[in-house]
């Protein structure tokens, strides 16, 4: 189990190589990267600028942008070969240290390590009433499988199901945040503009405020997967033997479903944990796009607008790791809870 | 059943489809989208700018895909009749007397038939413009309209009058106008055919690749199925969503380009469950009585295992699609997917996201993704359940 584990925390490292090579090596050779995309910017801004001069600077105008050029393809790593290029950012990364933002002017690590709060105040909620609303129905629904409850909510399941969880927030945002409908709460964000204002207790109403759309969308969008996972998991159960003995010997059906049945079926809900451990951190690009609340999410989102390509790679290196981790935190507690594993 | 087993399913395979055929809602869904999806390719008879057909001085064009060839009748007459009313100009200014006042006259008529021209060459922009200017002619020409006639990407700010995009719902326009002026259900309609186009070739491309890397993992084994595996671990850890909106930051992908990329990151998938297929199939009497009689690895594989390892691949299949459509809605909201002026349920809701009064252009795509991939769903469950029974039993 220990070599296991070990081994699986020493495939994090070709597989973080692996991840960062390939967009590495994509950025590098796709047409229109970052070099051609600034000399772009460059010539466009000096045409802008230009308006009144005649066409009898341009040659140096073009001695002026291959300087430029190689310039710009020093700040890339684009003057060496790639690989040497990929080396020394890999290097770099290993020290923590992942560039500077062009447009915040400051190092990626420190722009990143503050978004976590943010990416984490929403992720953490929605996880909570997820796992408090869908566990309860699962169970329910295997409980009174058939019945009209069961049936009925499964309806509800469905349209989860065919939904994305980020439209169910556009929508939801759309009908209570003040646009033809309802104005109930508000158009995302984190917290008002008079937030320092406010006394202690109107700043946490402010905070749950703004936090119940975006976290109804968290929860929605796990909501079908979870809950029917819930379901199946304890209705298989429910159909093992030992249920059945339990029965046999006289067991009030509560303590049967609860206390043997229940316990088993929820392994698999548990070992989720693992995958929702980079949702809690990071959050979601869309999600956070669609409330604009400005987290690890839609800092990738902008950067890429913005073509910020050190905070790009940053968020990527980040995003990647905490997924890579998260999986095994998955791994982990399926080997703790479930003492029939047997991982080698 | 000897008639079933020549065949290149097996027949528990043709069993199941015989009970997905049973299951009325599945089934019914499955007839219901592949008949929308075959309409779609038929929208331009439905929903269109253009005109079904010009009766045009008694000549009929058919203007439904193409208007070039009475484009260019209009337009060569107008310019004909403006040169010719340029030179009577000119011999009108050399001339005298009763010729000039004759001249004049050849001229005025000239002019009239010419303004005529321009009258109509103006109302040729728009076919809706044609048929309300034949109306008022009555001189037989007509231009017969679809049934739903604007189409996706016809910028509509003319007709809409003194309002300003976008327009709520009206008896023009069902669901609107979006920001710039251009018809929702119009882009809807389209939207939808390419949103299925999009996830089924998507698809195609994914299945090929994953369902080629799995059987080669799974029938050969041994080293390559060691580095193979590992390298699709690898490649499933790639962060996708990311990753796409980065490589399509780059290179503004087209259509094509935008599938490449998605197969590109995301072709593991299937060949995980068709691994564990071969891998399965492999051992058992029927393959190893054909490696017996010296059947090629490549038979084997296609004619012999690929059959009985169709499950996965099946019950997949709808769930893929369901992906598929779903993240070029992502993408098309992000504005990382299809180039612009493509009609979009992706970008319709980013346009809602920034116009919040504008309920209809959160409505519509709401709705349209809503029930095509409800419908998906619903064959989803009813293949999972032909092909993947789970019988719970419990006691009561």
């Amino acid at each position: 189990m220990l070599t296991y584990f070990i081994r699986r925390f020493l495939m994090i490292i070709p597989t973080f190589i692996g991840i960062t090579f390939l967009v590495f090596t994509v950025m590098r050779f796709v047409p229109g990267g970052p070099v051609e995309m600034a000399v772009l910017q460059y010539q466009q801004m000096q045409a802008e600028g230009e308006t009144t001069g005649s066409g009898s600077d341009t040659e140096v105008r073009g001695k002026i942008s291959e300087e430029m050029v190689e310039e710009l393809k020093k700040i890339y790593g684009f003057d060496k070969p790639f690989y040497i290029a990929y080396a020394i950012w890999l290097k770099k990364v290993c020290l923590l240290d992942l560039g500077v933002s062009h447009t915040y002017s400051r190092p990626v690590w420190e722009i990143i390590k503050e978004k976590f709060p943010v990416s984490m105040r929403f992720g953490l909620l929605g996880f909570l009433i997820s796992y408090t609303i869908c566990i309860p129905l699962g169970v329910f629904k295997a409980i009174r499988h058939g019945t009209i409850f069961d049936i009925s909510s499964s309806a509800i399941v469905f349209i989860g199901y065919s939904i994305p969880g980020w439209v169910v927030g556009l929508v939801l945002l759309i009908l209570f945040g003040g646009g033809s409908f309802w104005d109930l709460f508000p158009l995302g964000g984190i917290v008002s503009q008079n937030y320092d204002q406010l006394s202690f207790i109107a700043k946490i109403k402010d905070s749950l405020w703004h936090l119940i759309l975006p976290a109804t969308a968290y929860m929605l969008g796990s909501f079908a997967s979870m809950t029917i996972l819930m379901k199946n998991s304890l209705m298989e159960n429910l159909g093992q033997d030992y249920v059945r003995t339990a029965f046999a010997k006289g067991l009030p059906e509560r303590v049967v479903i609860f206390k043997h049945a229940l316990r088993n079926s929820l392994i698999p809900i548990a070992t989720g944990l693992g995958h929702v451990f980079s949702l809690i951190l990071a959050g979601s690009y869309l999600i956070e796009k669609v409330f604009n609340i400005h987290g690890f999410g839609l800092l990738g989102y902008s950067s890429l607008i913005a073509r910020d390509y050190p905070v790009t790679l940053g968020v990527l290196v980040i995003g990647s790791l905490l997924k890579l981790v998260g999986n095994m935190i998955s791994d982990f507690l399926y080997c703790m809870l479930d003492p029939r594993i047997r991982l080698e | 059943m000897e008639k079933l087993r020549s065949g290149f399913f097996s027949p528990v395979f043709l069993k199941r489809l015989r009970k997905f055929r049973s299951l009325k809602r599945g089934y019914y869904s499955f007839i219901l989208i592949v008949c929308l999806y075959i309409g779609s390719f038929f929208a331009e008879f439905f929903v269109n700018g253009n005109a079904l057909y010009i009766v045009f001085e008694g000549k009929r064009y058919f203007t439904l895909y193409n208007d070039a060839s009475l484009k260019k009748v209009i337009f060569s007459r107008e310019t004909e009749l403006r040169q010719k009313a340029t030179e009577i100009l000119k011999l009108k200014v050399k001339a005298e007397g009763q010729e000039r006042e004759k001249l004049e006259s050849e001229h005025a008529a000239v002019k009239k038939e010419h303004d005529k021209a321009r009258e109509l060459k103006k109302a040729f922009g728009k076919h809706r413009n044609l048929q309300k200017y034949f109306d008022q002619e009555k001189a037989g020409n007509r231009a017969v309209l679809v049934f739903y006639h604007y189409g996706p990407n016809e910028n509509l700010l003319d007709e809409l009058g003194d309002r300003n995009p976008p327009t709520s719902p009206d008896r023009k326009n069902w669901f609107g106008t979006d920001d710039r002026g251009r018809d929702v259900f119009a882009r809807m309609v389209y939207g939808f055919r390419i949103s299925m186009s999009f996830a089924l070739i998507l698809t195609a491309f994914t299945y090929t690749i994953g369902i080629t890397v799995g059987s080669i993992l799974g029938y050969f084994g041994g080293k390559i199925d060691f580095f193979g595996v590992r390298l699709i671990e690898i490649w499933s850890a790639v962060p996708f969503l990311y990753t796409v909106m980065i490589v399509s930051s780059i290179i503004e992908p087209n259509f094509i380009l935008l599938i490449g990329i998605l197969t590109f990151l995301g072709w593991m998938g299937m060949s995980y469950y068709i691994r564990a297929e071969f891998l399965r199939e492999k051992s058992k009497d029927y393959v190893l009585a054909a490696i017996a009689v010296g059947v090629s690895d490549p038979v084997i594989m296609l004619r012999h295992i690929f059959p009985n390892a169709l499950t996965p691949v099946i019950s997949f299949l709808p769930f893929s699609i369901v992906g598929g459509i779903s993240s070029l809605v992502t993408l098309d909201f992000l504005g990382f997917g299809l180039p612009v002026p493509t009609p979009s349920w992706g970008e319709l809701l980013s346009q809602a996201s920034a116009n919040i009064h504008s309920w209809w252009l959160m409505a519509a795509p709401v709705a349209s993704l809503f029930l095509t991939l409800l419908l998906i769903t619903f064959i989803g469950e009813a293949i999972r359940e032909a092909f993947d029974p789970k019988v719970f039993s419990r006691l009561r």
